[in-house]
């Protein structure tokens, strides 16, 4: 076993920090504030590469190893830059793009990823309906086949980007009797007849990520806008569970980071009694429990993106693990970081908050912690 | 980067099965007979010596880390034992004894010939505040050592015991033979664990000893440091041991145990306290691995990752054994289960090196640059 990172994944590491607290950071307050999606952001994150990390060149990526794509998401939850932002980062390039790069013809890839990955073309995904959520089988989304097209109908609820998004990959039931195998996937372009997202649900945190209702109401799709074939649906979808439980999972790692240097930052210049409150051992206890989480969580996260490296299949043990303990155990760490800020933890100027928020969904996003259970048990 | 072992490194995992298992069928590794322990020791340490398990002196790396686990799974007792011997007292020796030293106490401690003790903690048990009172004092050309030591592990059985204290005011280690004149072996202590371990206190009442058995003196004030890294060193290979012996006796007993016609597994209940066991188990393999690997590395560097894998190592280690003693109910309550040992045993790891809350404390300072 080998813990090592190359030079050359630390030094991109360094640079993503640098830049983001440069260009991003100054922007997260307003925008959380304003619950509002930044998209000058959004496209600074395409500018710099971040966007398209992994694809090759060719299709304006960089080609990056999944290893450094992690990287960079911890780096820019260490930079401080809101879960808004790192969500819609995700749910853009993994759960949109590389859905399309994995399983695209030549035409699709060619047609999509340069767009997406430039965020000229912001993309979502929709799999969970108002009904059927961790039960994926139970979706209702019908796509009917009618002369060399597909009709949908159907809602899709909880979807990232939903109201910002130019291209959705959207799954639907193509044969509604099967359970898993009659799920296919179809690339939906904003504009087409049929097709509308409702207004951005108002949420707890991740406020920049723009949150809504998909609605197919006889929405006609050709049929070059399938992905892959008719019945690969399910599996297409199970195989973004790699990117949600590592380059998801980073920026949550990288938060907690951050918030130890800005608690630590804080404990030392906070008096009280005389003397600055980082000498009480309760405070260092405090921070201790955050550096304790966050060296925990880093390890499971690389351990799946090296995985990847490697051309292995999903090792769904280690992903569950992996997103069951980041989505529990960040929990009491965020609230002791905002505790030990006070009151003006709970203010917003203080980002504690924001950030205690974003946190939240940590344990329900992608699969809730007791999903992740069911699926640990039934593997053990 | 790499998480994976090749399959040699697979192989020395399951040579240490191979050598262990005839020992826990045959005898109770856990019995509180002191000779008993030192028959066990004396019969394994050789068969330990064959396959390598002794050598790693200094070594730190992922496979020790795994090494330790796979030892301390199928005796705690045993794994204290031979950890304090081959990892403390041989520490001391590889670490900062002459060639002649080495040659005298490392080469037969490799081939398992002997066992050792280290002495370090006294009264105030706090080596970190308190200065070592331990001291020798030049007579002649002999060394007079008095002191009194507490909680030395194999200290009744040990054939040489490395004695910290100063000499000349400077960090030093006595080397003290088994029965020498004015070394006491104070009661064998009984515990709450580690009922296979003998640990008992020592008194040193101007023990003479000769100039070529003292190692040191050291200025170094970061010996004491180092003693605490490989004391957490060893107590994070216990507490995985205890997770993996008490983790897979709860599954087992779920996979097998029915009620209301099917296997308690089934039951949400119960599989999902496994489920929550396996991801501290699995999360505290990772964390323990690479702060070993790192410490092996970079042992200035690794000191707070040391601590904070030694602080989530020993808390999850309580928290699976307690989770796997109620999924084992009854059985899990009686005396002798993998569990309810690991319950118990726990509680050391907490309390032993660098205990868990002077361990916060020192991870909150180096966050805080103090």
């Amino acid at each position: 076993m080998d813990f090592e990172f190359t030079k050359a994944q630390l030094m991109f590491k360094k640079e993503v920090l640098r830049f983001a607290k440069r260009e991003i950071l100054p922007r997260v307050r307003e925008y959380d504030s304003k619950e509002a999606f930044d998209i000058e952001s959004f496209r600074k994150l395409g500018e710099f590469g971040i966007l398209g990390l992994h694809f090759p060149e060719e299709y304006g990526g960089e080609g990056a190893d999944v290893v450094t794509t992690v990287l960079a998401g911890e780096a820019l939850g260490e930079a401080g830059i809101d879960g808004g932002l790192t969500l819609s980062y995700g749910a853009h390039s993994f759960l949109c793009a590389d859905t399309i790069f994995s399983h695209g013809t030549e035409a699709q890839k060619k047609k999509y990823i340069p767009k997406l990955v430039r965020g000229e073309w912001v993309g979502c995904m929709g799999l969970t309906e108002p009904e059927a959520g961790s039960d994926v089988a139970a979706m209702k989304t019908r796509a009917e086949k009618k002369e060399g097209a597909y009709v949908l109908n159907g809602n899709k609820m909880f979807i990232t980007n939903g109201p910002v998004a130019d291209v959705a990959v959207i799954y639907a039931k193509t044969e509604p009797d099967r359970h898993h195998a009659g799920i296919s996937t179809f690339i939906v372009e904003k504009g087409t007849k049929g097709f509308s997202a409702g207004p951005p649900l108002k949420k707890m945190g991740v406020r920049t990520s723009p949150t809504s209702e998909l609605i197919f109401q006889d929405c006609i799709i050709p049929e070059d806008n399938r992905l892959g074939n008719e019945g690969d649906g399910f599996l297409m979808a199970m195989q973004t569970v790699e990117w949600d439980r590592s380059a998801l999972l980073a920026p949550f790692v990288g938060s907690a980071t951050y918030l130890l240097k800005k608690c630590a930052k804080y404990a030392r210049g906070r008096e009280q009694f005389g003397r600055p409150i980082g000498k009480f051992q309760a405070i260092k206890h405090k921070l201790a429990d955050i550096r304790i989480f966050s060296e925990a969580a880093r390890s499971l996260v690389y351990r799946i993106a090296w995985c990847k490296d490697q051309g292995r299949p999903l090792n769904h043990l280690e992903a569950a693990v992996a997103k069951l303990f980041i989505g529990d155990w960040s929990l009491p760490v965020m609230n002791d970081a905002m505790v030990l800020h006070g009151g003006y933890g709970y203010c917003h100027e203080f980002d504690v908050e924001r950030i205690f928020r974003d946190s939240r969904l940590a344990p329900i996003g992608g699969g809730t912690s007791d999903i992740q259970k069911m699926i640990i048990s039934k593997l053990i | 980067m790499n998480f994976e072992f090749t399959e040699t490194e697979n192989a020395f995992i399951n040579s240490i099965h191979e050598v262990i298992m005839p020992f826990t069928e045959e005898l109770d590794l856990e019995s509180s007979n002191p000779q008993q322990a030192e028959k066990t020791l004396r019969s394994l340490l050789p068969r330990l010596a064959e396959i390598s398990y002794l050598n790693p002196f200094a070594g730190g790396d992922a496979l020790s880390a795994v090494a330790m686990e796979t030892l301390a799974a199928h005796s705690q007792s045993v794994f204290l034992s031979v950890e304090t011997s081959t990892r403390l007292f041989g520490g001391v020796v590889n670490a900062w004894g002459n060639e002649k030293q080495k040659k005298r106490w490392l080469t037969p401690l490799v081939q398992g010939k002997i066992i050792g003790a280290l002495a370090l903690s006294e009264e105030t048990l706090n080596i970190e505040n308190d200065p070592l009172k331990t001291t020798g004092r030049e007579n002649d050309d002999r060394i007079l050592v008095t002191g009194d030591k507490s909680y030395v592990v194999n200290g009744p059985i040990a054939d040489w015991i490395a004695v910290a204290g100063t000499f000349e005011d400077k960090v030093a280690f006595f080397m003290i033979r088994k029965g020498s004149r004015g070394l006491v072996t104070g009661k064998r202590l009984e515990t709450l664990g580690y009922e296979g371990a003998v640990i008992s206190p020592l008194r040193l009442m101007d023990c003479r000893i000769s100039e070529d058995t003292v190692i040191g003196p050291f200025q170094e004030k970061g010996i004491l440091n180092q003693l605490r890294l490989w004391e957490n060193r060893m107590i994070i290979g216990a507490g995985l041991g205890m997770m993996k012996s008490s983790y897979e006796t709860a599954k087992e007993y779920a996979k097998t145990h029915t009620s209301g016609g099917k296997p308690i597994i089934a039951y949400q209940e119960v599989g999902f306290k496994l489920a929550e066991m396996l991801t501290l188990y699995q999360t505290s393999q990772l964390l323990a691995y690479r702060a070993i690997w790192e410490a092996g590395k970079n042992p200035k560097t690794a000191e707070s990752l040391m601590l904070c894998a030694k602080v989530f190592c020993t808390e999850s280690a309580e928290k699976i054994a307690s989770d796997a003693l109620k999924i084992l109910a009854g059985k899990g309550f009686c005396t002798g289960n993998p569990a309810e040992r690991a319950y118990r045993c726990a509680k050391y790891t907490q309390i032993a090196g660098t205990s868990t809350e002077i361990s916060r404390v020192k991870i909150g300072d180096e966050a805080l640059g103090y």
